[in-house]
């Protein structure tokens, strides 16, 4: 029989797998995943949280993080299209190349 | 016992479809993984008994978000080239995983010494209730998201618009 302490240790899980992701690769889309796996990991925890404690305002927290994600969404992805004009790359070690433009100008 | 055999397929899913996300090395075959690993999170929202939140989730992460990291994948044209070398990758996340590892098992310990009550399936997170909840106590950050999309496109039509030239 499953309780909210399932939940809680598929979330621990699926965080650890973000920080492993975020860490071992350098490909931005792979890092900017990994984030966003997160992100879900807490997720999950608080929707948990808020079952456990019969109480919504875990519920109402999940739903303002999806919405900042979307919002950080726009940005990571214009950002690497700015990247992949200036270096051709998607190697995260190109982007000091951001800084550099701008010190030139 | 549905709900158990709910909550093993879907972690399993979950938590195999993360770790492709992390291994591939086309970005287009982690985002579509990816996907596979939010539809999951989404029946587990379901399986805790937040029906708005797993229509939240399907609509803007796996309908908005993901949709957007394809289509910039494609729009890039990403030839092989322009990828990344990582001869190392599978000792990386060997190394990495290694490393994590003890922390997450600190962590699941000290949750397995609490005592849960088990799942009790009822739907509490309606539409109504959510909508209740979010427009009066939660008014102020409601409305400071609203700024903060606003400044996000902002930014991006900044960060996207053309250079002139300076000759």
């Amino acid at each position: 029989m499953i309780d909210v302490g399932s939940f809680f240790i598929l979330g621990i899980l699926l965080f650890s797998i973000g920080i492993v992701g975020m860490i071992s690769r350098r490909n931005i889309f792979v890092m900017y995943m990994s984030v966003e796996l997160m992100l879900n990991a807490i997720n999950l925890i608080l929707v948990a949280l808020s079952h456990h404690y019969e109480d919504l305002n875990g519920q109402v927290m999940a739903i303002i993080i999806i919405a900042i994600a979307a919002a950080e969404a726009s940005i990571f992805l214009a950002l690497f299209v700015m990247l992949f004009k200036n270096a051709r790359s998607l190697d995260a070690n190109f982007f000091e190349l951001l800084k550099q433009e701008k010190h030139n100008d | 016992m549905l709900s158990t055999l709910l909550f093993l397929i879907l972690a399993l899913s979950s938590l195999v479809s993360a770790g492709a996300m992390i291994y591939f090395k086309q970005p287009i075959n982690s985002a579509l993984s990816f996907i596979i690993t939010l539809l999951s999170i989404a029946g587990l929202f379901a399986l805790l008994g937040g029906s708005f939140l797993f229509l939240v989730q399907i609509i803007i992460y796996a309908g908005a978000v993901v949709t957007l990291i394809l289509f910039i994948i494609m729009f890039l044209n990403i030839k092989e080239e322009n990828l990344p070398h990582e001869p190392y990758k599978a000792r990386w996340i060997l190394f990495m995983t290694l490393l994590v590892s003890p922390f997450s098992a600190i962590l699941i310990s000290t949750v397995n010494s609490i005592k849960f009550a088990p799942l009790h399936l009822e739907n509490f997170g309606s539409i109504k209730a959510v909508g209740m909840e979010l427009f009066t106590e939660w008014i102020l950050p409601f409305e400071m998201i609203s700024i903060l999309l606003l400044i996000a496109l902002i930014g991006v039509v900044i960060l996207a618009k053309k250079e002139k030239s300076h000759d």
